[in-house]
């Protein structure tokens, strides 16, 4: 029941002098009705990683290698343009993306957006049907009607970024990918915008949600999984409890430790960091890309990339697992 | 409002600087002649004229009278009457060489900015091969100054391949304005040239703009997401043109000016009888009363297109129409 | 280093080589050499013109005027600009706003018609005050993007420590903003001068020029008074047009250069 399967992802940006490896051999799957966070660092790769899924791969992005497979077992990026276009941008897969402030062209009304969206799939279908329904899923999203009456610059951030979240949940996909929604809202605001994700799942709109982030708090209240990426590569999956309180891979563990937990012993608790920084991608570290800053590190690490090795419903990569 | 008062400035700034220069003719004018009628000397027929001018308008007053009978002058559109063309009045003159130049300035305008800011918006969207050549031949054709090209296109197509004429508006011994097709023909014979010499600077100018705007549209966020919805790339397309024009129209009405005044030394190339002619034989035979005319219809026709596009622009443009009504309420 | 920035400056560094240097070479531009009206040959590079004098002296000489005229302009045009665009992007408040109205009021005038007029009712014009006159009708442009400059520079840190300092405001306008600014006031130099030369040749074409010099102008007016295009004898006008057009080229390439150089973002990917 995967409603959406990653095969060996590998996407780089091709540079004049080099490639920036952003994304090496990403492979998971998304189960119907779940929600899988992704976090990481930023730079890890998980916005490179979003843009991929969502099929606008612009240069100097390029996708070298990889399956995307749809609950039907077709591989999207095999599909022709016009079949992307039809078929799965924004219905089958819709992408919240990272700078919502942006995201919206700023000459024209929010409801012009979502009459063209609406076209681009069901090409029949009469202006004021399509206005109907938008405002009927706007209400029931908690957005008032004249948000779509409304020019971007005449919104709120939040108000910018639910609107984004409800434009791309309107034509119902099946997977909704949300690349740090909550990256630059105030608390409240960001309660309000996971309550509207969960929301949209738990009334159908949408069946499955990727939630990536770089905030694992976050993740603990939304996510059923939990998939962590360092340097381009997944480094550990499981079910968000058991990652959080039982982390295997070194990366998760020392992660998990830098988390401040607001209780009483947490005063004499020394915080430790992670000691060195992320490798630059266009040079990553042979073998396992996370061993130069390992306290775990075997001379086996250096030299080859362990592969995902399952352990009792996780998936590690460390060769500490094999 | 803004453009009423720069009107105002631009005339009282002639008037004063003129009248500051040192030797500046008018007063030399002046003294000459009063000096002259004072001891009974014999006049020419030009002198003539210019005593009448100097009565008309007062200029034997002192400083501030005069300038408040230049002004009533001046905004009444009163200049006078012409030297070179007398008895005809300087508004009559205007008049007639009007039309002409603005048949050549308005269309030349805007056929080269729609076709100007199609190509660059192409450029941008293409790329690689068709971007090259477009760029470059743009970067290159916008540079050259108008009256140059003019040369250039006079020497190529009236001597070495005589496909147009050399020079003026309309062949002798054809009425000076009417509508038979005839008349038509041989003024877009004439007009060919002067108009070409226009266009493609305009549009060379336009397309590298465009093209600058285009790329920032196209690179923007809101095309990558509009993309990922599923829009169609005709309709991405849009969005960034529409976006991008915007500021390539407040580009246009800064640039009016500076076209306006090349498109002027082009007329005086093709011997075209427009304002810019008008103004170059004033010069030549220091017809004053016809240079200050000129000067004032220039300017307020720069001055009015301005305007025009100003106003033009809030009703295109959705955020400065926000502010707009943001002020009034 | 930048393609753009080569080919500007090589190109400029050619015709100002020809400017300064030939002259020393050429007859007396005004001179009758020959016979009138001999196309170029290798005895006269560029011939003759309607009364016998050597073209390609009239050319050297008349670069080296236009030159001279471009480069004075030009530093008039940028000092004034510098003045009143760094004052009021500094000063801010109302200052500023009187500055800018000003300068909007200049922008909005055809500069063209201003010189027309002006040229045409000046007694005497020599090369210095026909500079002067170009300078000062088209400083608005160089003060607002000075002015623009400094506002993005006033945000800056170094600012607010001299500020802390105590030094006057002058001072600080001319220690540490002025310097920080050197690339961008040389940008408007070079446009200012490419400005410079075309301002000047549109002038001496139609007659409003300096009066008794030689410049490319010049040449041009007198290809059209003589009527060298209907007789066809090209060398006169020819080589003067394309001088013209690969002169200012050459500034606004060099600019441009300079742009993509400082502002990253102006870089096609």
């Amino acid at each position: 029941m995967s409603i959406l399967s990653a095969e060996n992802i590998k996407a780089y940006y091709k540079l004049l002098d080099s490639d920036v490896k952003a994304v090496e051999d990403v492979t998971f799957s998304l189960k119907t009705g779940e929600i899988l966070g992704i976090a990481g660092e930023s730079g890890c790769g998980k916005s490179t990683l979003a843009a991929t899924l969502s099929t606008v791969i612009l240069p100097p992005l390029k996708l070298i290698d990889g399956r995307l497979i749809t609950e039907d077992g077709k591989n999207i990026f095999e599909l022709k343009e016009i079949t992307l276009r039809r078929k799965i941008r924004g219905k089958y897969l819709a992408l919240i993306p990272q700078s919502a402030m942006n995201a919206l062209n700023p000459t024209k009304k929010i409801k012009d957006l979502v009459i063209d969206a609406v076209k681009a799939h069901y090409p029949k279908m009469p202006k004021e049907e399509i206005l109907k329904n938008s405002m009927k899923q706007f209400a029931e999203l908690g957005l008032p009607s004249r948000v779509l009456e409304s020019y971007s610059f005449e919104l709120s951030g939040g108000m910018k970024q639910r609107s984004i979240i409800a434009i791309s949940s309107l034509l119902n996909p099946k997977v909704l990918v949300a690349d740090e929604p909550t990256a630059a809202l105030d608390v409240s605001t960001q309660q309000a915008v996971l309550n509207l994700l969960v929301s949209l799942k738990e009334k159908g709109i949408v069946q499955s949600i990727i939630f990536i982030t770089h905030d694992i708090a976050v993740l603990r209240q939304i996510a059923d999984r939990i998939m962590l990426m360092y340097a381009g590569m997944i480094v550990e999956v499981g079910d968000t409890e058991d990652v959080i309180f039982k982390p295997l891979h070194p990366y998760t563990q020392g992660l998990i430790s830098t988390v401040i937990v607001p209780e009483p012993d947490i005063k004499e608790k020394v915080l430790t960091g992670i000691p060195g920084a992320p490798p630059n991608l266009k040079n990553p570290p042979p073998g396992c890309r996370f061993h130069p800053r390992c306290n775990f590190a075997m001379p086996k690490c250096e030299k080859e990339v362990p592969s995902l090795f399952s352990k009792s419903g996780r998936i590690v990569r460390c060769w500490l697992y094999d | 409002m803004f453009y009423l008062a720069t009107y105002f400035i631009a005339l009282s700034l002639i008037f004063v600087i003129i009248r500051l220069m040192p030797g500046n003719p008018i007063d030399q004018l002046v003294a000459r002649l009063v000096l002259g009628r004072q001891r009974g000397v014999a006049f020419s027929s030009v002198d003539k004229l210019y005593l009448l001018y100097i009565d008309k308008f007062g200029l034997e007053a002192p400083g501030h009278e005069q300038y408040l009978v230049y002004l009533q002058n001046m905004l009444s559109f009163n200049f006078g009457i012409s030297i070179m063309y007398s008895p005809s009045t300087v508004m009559e003159i205007l008049i007639g060489s009007l039309p002409w130049s603005f048949l050549l300035l308005f269309p030349s305008i805007i056929i080269g900015f729609v076709v100007g800011n199609y190509l660059g918006a192409v450029a941008a969207n293409k790329k690689g091969f068709i971007d090259n050549v477009v760029f470059n031949l743009s970067l290159f054709l916008s540079n050259v100054p108008y009256y140059c090209l003019a040369l250039i296109l006079l020497y190529v197509f009236a001597f070495i391949y005589p496909v147009f004429p050399v020079s003026l508006g309309i062949s002798p011994g054809m009425p000076g304005f009417s509508l038979t097709p005839n008349w038509i023909m041989d003024y877009l014979y004439h007009y060919a040239l002067p108009f070409l010499s226009l266009v493609l600077i305009t549009i060379g100018g336009q397309a590298i703009g465009m093209r600058v705007m285009m790329i920032y549209e196209l690179n923007s966020d809101y095309y990558v997401y509009s993309k990922q919805l599923g829009l169609s790339e005709g309709k991405l397309v849009n969005y960034a043109y529409k976006n991008a024009i915007l500021p390539q129209i407040t580009g246009l009405a800064l640039s009016f000016g500076s076209i306006f005044g090349g498109s002027l030394i082009t007329e005086v190339v093709f011997n075209y009888p427009g304002i810019g002619l008008t103004l170059y034989n004033a010069i030549l035979r220091q017809d004053y009363p016809l240079i200050q005319g000129c000067f004032a219809i220039i300017t307020l026709t720069t001055l009015l297109a301005n305007f025009f596009m100003d106003i033009f622009y809030v009703f295109i443009d959705p955020r400065i129409r926000a502010v707009y009504a943001g002020e009034k309420a | 280093m930048s393609k753009k920035f080569l080919v500007g400056i090589s190109i400029l560094l050619f015709f100002a080589g020809l400017a300064i240097i030939m002259p020393w070479f050429m007859p007396d531009p005004k001179d009758f050499v020959d016979v009138p009206w001999e196309p170029p040959s290798s005895e006269r590079i560029l011939g003759t013109d309607l009364f016998g004098r050597d073209v390609f002296s009239l050319f050297v000489n008349g670069m080296n005027m236009s030159f001279r005229i471009g480069i004075l302009a030009g530093l008039v045009a940028t000092a004034v600009g510098v003045v009143i665009g760094a004052v009021a992007g500094y000063k801010g408040g109302n200052v500023d706003e009187v500055l800018m109205s000003v300068t909007n009021v200049m922008l909005v005038i055809p500069t063209i018609a201003l010189l027309i007029v002006l040229a045409a009712f000046l007694g005497i014009r020599n090369e210095m005050l026909m500079a002067f006159l170009i300078g000062v009708t088209s400083w608005p442009w160089a003060a607002r993007s000075i002015r623009s400059q400094t506002l993005s520079l006033k945000a800056r840190e170094f600012i607010d420590l001299s500020r802390m300092s105590g030094l006057s405001e002058l001072k600080i306008i001319l220690l540490d903003v002025l310097p920080n600014m050197f690339s961008y006031v040389f940008m408007c130099f070079a446009l200012q001068m490419a400005n410079g030369i075309l301002s000047e040749t549109a002038l001496s074409m139609i007659g409003l020029g300096p009066t008794d010099i030689v410049s490319l102008g010049m040449m041009l007016r007198w290809a059209l008074l003589w009527e060298t295009v209907r007789l066809g004898k090209w060398w006169v006008f020819i080589p003067a047009t394309i001088a013209i057009t690969l002169l200012t080229t050459s500034l606004l390439l060099i600019n441009t250069a300079m742009d993509e150089i400082f502002n990253p973002r102006m870089r096609r990917l």
